[in-house]
């Protein structure tokens, strides 16, 4: 009986234990105007805050529909599903732990949705506190400094860069083993401590206001330097010869001169390492391809444009879309080209086509968007225009990019008999983040067995070099001619480079390159 | 005491069956109907056009968009139109939000250990899942793709990823496509 009276016991415990989990209780929502209440459940290890109590405490509304709830605060709209563990706020993921709850019809949101709400709406922080139950809500500190790092390897640099949210005073001391970015803000470190599996750069420490960043050896040196909009702190690590014993190596500042014209230029070989790209019918791997038409399309650049070139990749490496674009950026480059073989399903499909930056602009919703922003951008900079439109470096070289792609495409058109499959946009990740004119060119189809075996010889390759070359000589000379450091050619006319049809812009002054 | 014993565990099993019986009928409660959707594929001119296809669906967009995308991965009703994602393409979910953002989450073992194929494929085959999407839903206006479950750079190396996509008409082949 003592067994029957114990189970029984057990089962009226679970049974309460699941109703009082499902039963709200009470929060503070702490506001810098004052502390409201409301209502909270914790579940599975979460803690879910009722939408419909904290969001109108914010300002904000809240509209239920039939797939979900869109709100409303400081002229952001966000939206929230009950399945889905993301939300939206203009254009941008809310990444929450679990999907939202509903209880008695009402939507209970993880607190981390406030969070990513808030940040991106209304630069507030958004914390919550288990102890005391009071979900706090506050102004970001302008003060704190995030800080972002890439490193790359090419050509025998160690390029380290310190991307900065705001303005920071710092200084770099040398130190066993490395050196020390120090700060005089506080930094919100990505991560306390990261190893590099790079040939300088073993370790990147974060303590307190300082970054240590550790090298592989002594036989190493750095030039530092800073760029800005984002600011940015780049350390170029390169092998010297080994030091004498107690000799200090200073890192000694330099700062690039920004000199018009096209003067360097980066050039991307699609994929590399474990990334092969496409593969031909019998083969051949892009990332091969890529690689060897840019090695031969590099000695010819600088040989006829006396251009300073420089590889994203020389080996067969892994190296990010990231770090591609960031290369191109580090080293202040006037134009960047990506370099791919195309693929498709079908063996047919042959031809050469080149892509810039899609920024929406043939859409007919980036349209409508481009109607609002017109009629509202001087009333209200903020509206929710951010929905539509990307923050992107790219954006301000659109319309060089399109003069670049359209010489680059009508020069391989004229030498190689390629068929001409034309300019075209797309929202390729290798050009999103490039603040200089940039184009990707997929030269042939590699899935084509004919062009895959066109792509291998010599004759082909040095037919696209060429091309290309001229296609890039082309384009300087048309921009460097638009900016005025350079007379057009007397005789023949010049070959003006014009805006391509899938574009709207109009032909636009030469623009001013903001210094990256 | 043995009398408490039998009222609690007559307690617990009422309680166990006051739950709502699962219905019989699935499709009436879903209001499941034979409709029309319009599937994008790949036409010969290498541009996105429709493939008109009777799918059963619910009738709520939530329930409907899974059912619709499914279809679109099986691939085309022709043998001589190109399949576009790779055949153990997986959609793990897909749901509309109220201010018309589509998210896309897809899975597989391509997708996941690494796509080698080329731009155009890759461009072919998001913007048919943006195309079907917003064709096929009023509310739908962009399509949000991640990758088992999480963010992700791209599919397989060259279309971004980082943001909502909404349709690009210019990949539509309009005299397939009005």
């Amino acid at each position: 009986m003592k067994r029957f009276a114990l189970l029984g016991f057990f089962v009226v415990l679970a049974v309460a234990s699941i109703v009082l989990a499902q039963s709200p209780a009470q929060a503070t929502l702490r506001l810098p105007s004052g502390d409201r209440s409301v209502s909270y459940v914790q579940q599975s290890g979460q803690t879910f805050f009722a939408a419909n109590d904290v969001i109108p405490a914010l300002g904000g509304t809240i509209t239920p529909d039939s797939t979900g709830y869109k709100v409303t605060i400081n002229n952001a709209t966000a939206a929230f599903g009950p399945d889905s563990r993301f939300g939206v706020v203009r254009d941008e993921l809310i990444e929450m732990p679990v999907p939202p709850l509903s209880i008695d019809g009402k939507p209970y949101v993880p607190w981390q949705f406030f969070q990513g709400l808030l940040a991106k709406a209304a630069n507030l922080d958004v914390q919550f506190d288990a102890a005391t139950h009071v979900l706090l809500v506050r102004p970001q500190q302008q003060n704190i400094v995030g800080v972002q790092v890439s490193i790359a390897n090419v050509q025998g640099i160690s390029k380290i860069v310190f991307t900065l949210t705001g303005p920071a005073e710092y200084s770099i001391i040398k130190d066993p083993g490395g050196y020390v970015v120090r700060f005089k803000t506080p930094l919100r470190a990505p991560f306390p401590e990261q190893t590099y599996d790079d040939p300088y750069v073993a370790r990147v420490q974060f303590t307190g206001s300082d970054v240590r960043i550790q090298l592989t050896g002594t036989d190493i040196a750095g030039d530092a330097y800073q760029l800005d909009t984002p600011p940015r702190i780049v350390i170029d690590l390169h092998k010297v010869a080994a030091p004498a014993p107690g000799e200090q190596r200073p890192i000694i500042g330099i700062k690039p001169t920004d000199q018009p014209g096209i003067r360097t230029i980066v050039l991307d070989p699609g994929h590399g390492g474990k990334d092969v790209g496409a593969i031909g019918p019998n083969g051949l791997m892009e990332k091969d391809a890529t690689m060897s038409l840019c090695r031969k399309l590099a000695a010819s650049l600088s040989a006829k444009l006396g251009a300073r070139v420089v590889l994203t990749r020389n080996e067969d490496a892994v190296v990010s879309l990231d770090q591609r674009t960031a290369i191109a950026n580090q080293y202040k480059a006037d134009l960047f080209l990506s370099v791919h073989m195309n693929a498709a399903v079908a063996p047919r499909p042959k031809g050469s086509e080149t892509y810039f930056l899609s920024l929406e602009a043939s859409d007919e919703l980036a349209k409508k968007a481009a109607e609002v922003e017109n009629a509202s951008h001087a009333a209200n900079p903020s509206s929710d225009l951010n929905l539509i439109l990307w923050d992107l470096a790219q954006q301000d070289y659109v319309r060089e990019s399109s003069r670049f792609a359209q010489a680059i495409q009508e020069e391989m058109n004229s030498a190689t008999g390629v068929q001409n499959r034309g300019v075209k946009q797309a929202p390729f990740k290798v050009l999103v983040g490039a603040t200089m004119p940039a184009a990707l060119v997929e030269v042939a189809f590699i899935t084509n067995p004919e062009e895959e075996a066109k792509i291998q010889s010599d004759e082909f390759q040095s037919q696209m070099v060429d091309a290309l070359t001229r296609a890039v000589q082309r384009y300087k000379t048309d921009y460097e001619t638009r900016i005025g450091i350079a007379q057009p050619p007397a005789a023949p006319a010049p070959a003006q480079v014009a805006p391509p049809a899938t574009t709207t812009a109009a032909p636009a002054p030469a623009p001013a390159r903001s210094g990256t | 005491m043995r009398r408490a014993v039998v009222v609690i565990l007559a307690l617990a099993l009422v309680t166990c069956r006051e739950k709502k019986p699962l219905t019989a009928d699935l499709n009436r409660e879903n209001k499941v109907a034979v409709r029309p959707v319009r599937l994008f594929y790949e036409t010969p001119d290498m541009l996105l056009a429709p493939e008109i296809r009777n799918v059963a669906l619910p009738e709520s967009p939530n329930s409907a968009l899974p059912v619709v995308v499914r279809e679109l991965i099986k691939g085309p009703g022709k043998k001589e139109t190109p399949r576009l994602f790779p055949a153990d393409t997986i959609v793990r979910a897909a749901y509309l939000l109220p201010d018309g953002t589509v998210i896309v989450d897809l899975g597989g073992p391509t997708i996941t250990t690494g796509w080698g194929t080329g731009s155009h494929q890759e461009l072919m085959a998001v913007y048919s899942v943006v195309e079907t999407a917003t064709s096929n839903f009023a509310d739908a206006r962009r399509v949000r793709f991640l990758v088992n479950g999480g963010p992700a750079e791209t599919l397989a190396g060259h279309i971004s990823l980082a943001r909502s996509l909404p349709p690009m008409p210019s990949l539509v082949d309009r005299r397939v496509a009005p």
